[in-house]
């Protein structure tokens, strides 16, 4: 059994039974909405607060929204013990956290894409020439919150809980995330030149890396514990 | 080469304080059906997803075509296919989508002619581009069962194989099973029902208070009670 085949059997399985259910999508979508609004409505007069709290806001939006996706992850393999198949199968366990976390990835930022122009016009936002670093931000924050995340839905997913305990598990450790993301955002749509905020895209993609480096390396015992 | 498929020695499985499984030995050879029996909560299902890989033994020795199932789980793995109690199906994957899945797990890639072989001969041919959501529990088993036809596994475990099945269904139970013992396959099952398994089992057991009494096949004839 190809690990690569595996991943993309995994990825296909994932978004083709979101397309169809759209569960995830709306409820994601839903909370979304309701972040934008309310912060518009707090912020409505005053542009100097947007510009020092839209990053936050942003993130805010983007990190709750993806926790609830994420919840959602490995629950969907309780339907019909299908977990129990996947536990089985003769694949490598981390080729079954890497589909997930893929599959994750490009359904969250999938959805990111469709808040992004709520936030413009919401915040009255010029983001066009800053599009391009924004992405690579947004692809960062995300890689490395559903990397935790996909670990932790995996973690918890046998528990009763478990709606409750992901948020508790992954939000400490998404802390490093958060922080880059923020940080790198304000930078950005503050207008400080790239060099400022540059580390913090480094931070952000390094602490990427090391959640799914530790991440691959105990998938596999969290699977078959 | 030895045919032996599954070697099991004193084997045994706690719950924290509750030993449910107490120094099991037994051997299956292929090409042979066991039929296990036992009252609710005997541990038929436990042994059998012991046997499945989905639990480890608290002790013992279980070996499958000669790789143990602790220290050499992946391969063990591919060598046998479990039809459990839950169908593992994906509710929004189709008869074929989710045989494709399921089939990719395994690094086989059955052509369309085979999936509609195997969907027309377990009787759900119809509905191969149905939602699997859509099915009864009927139709879950048999489409469960069309996965055990395309994966040809050397060890064939059923959990309950007749539960949720109409006659025919049944029938289609034991036609499979005999085409598969014929194959060499071993098929290692629990059910309740020994009249039914009469037809196919050469070798059955009955699990009793943790350990495993193996039984004449006439038992499975007669009218008194196993346990």
């Amino acid at each position: 059994m190809s690990f690569f085949s595996a991943i993309r059997w995994i990825i296909w399985k994932d978004l083709l039974s979101e397309l169809r259910s759209r569960e995830n999508f709306s409820s994601m979508l839903f909370f979304a909405l309701a972040v934008i609004l309310i912060f518009s409505f707090s912020f409505s007069t005053d542009q100097e607060a947007v510009r020092e709290l839209i990053a936050g806001v942003i993130w805010v939006a983007f990190g709750f929204t993806a926790i609830i996706g994420l919840g959602k992850s490995f629950a969907v393999e309780l339907q019909n013990d299908c977990l129990e198949a996947l536990q089985i199968n003769p694949i490598p366990k981390g080729a079954i956290y890497l589909g997930k976390l893929l599959a994750n990835v490009i359904f969250i930022f999938s959805v990111e894409l469709l808040l992004l122009p709520l936030f413009v016009i919401f915040f009255n936002l010029d983001i066009l020439e800053k599009l391009p670093v924004l992405l690579v931000i947004m692809i960062g924050g995300t890689l490395g919150l559903s990397a935790l995340g996909t670990l932790f839905s995996a973690l918890t997913v046998q528990i009763r809980a478990r709606e409750v305990m992901l948020p508790i598990l992954l939000l400490p450790m998404a802390v490093p995330v958060f922080i880059g993301a923020v940080e790198a955002t304000r930078g950005l749509l503050g207008g400080a030149p790239f060099a400022f905020y540059r580390p913090w895209i480094d931070l952000l993609l390094v602490f990427d890396v090391i959640f799914i480096v530790v991440s691959f390396w105990v998938i596999d015992f969290v699977l078959d514990a | 080469m030895s045919s032996l498929v599954i070697h099991a020695e004193a084997l045994s499985k706690s719950y924290h304080h509750f030993q449910v499984l107490r120094d099991l030995s037994f051997e299956l050879e292929a090409g042979v059906c066991y039929a296990l029996f036992g009252p609710n909560g005997a541990g038929k299902t436990t042994l059998l997803k012991i046997l499945a890989t989905v639990h480890r033994p608290s002790g013992g020795r279980l070996m499958i075509m000669g790789k143990d199932v602790v220290a050499d789980r992946d391969a063990v793995r591919g060598r046998l296919f479990l039809v459990a109690h839950g169908s593992h199906l994906y509710d929004e994957l189709n008869a074929v989508e989710n045989l494709r899945f399921a089939m990719g797990l395994r690094g086989l890639a059955p052509s369309d002619r085979d999936i509609k072989l195997a969907l027309d001969r377990v009787g759900v041919g119809a509905f191969a581009d149905l939602k699997s959501r859509y099915f009864s529990a009927g139709m879950k088993k048999r489409l469960a069962i069309a996965k055990a036809l395309l994966a040809r596994p050397p060890l064939l475990l059923l959990d309950e194989a007749y539960s949720s099945l109409d006659e025919k269904g049944i029938a289609l139970v034991n036609q499979v099973i005999r085409e598969a013992t014929g194959a060499g396959t071993a098929v290692f099952m629990t059910t309740h029902d020994r009249a039914k398994v009469a037809d196919v089992a050469r070798r059955a057991g009955v699990l009793r208070q943790g350990a495993l009494h193996e039984l004449p096949l006439t038992a499975l004839t007669g009218t008194h009670e196993l346990f």
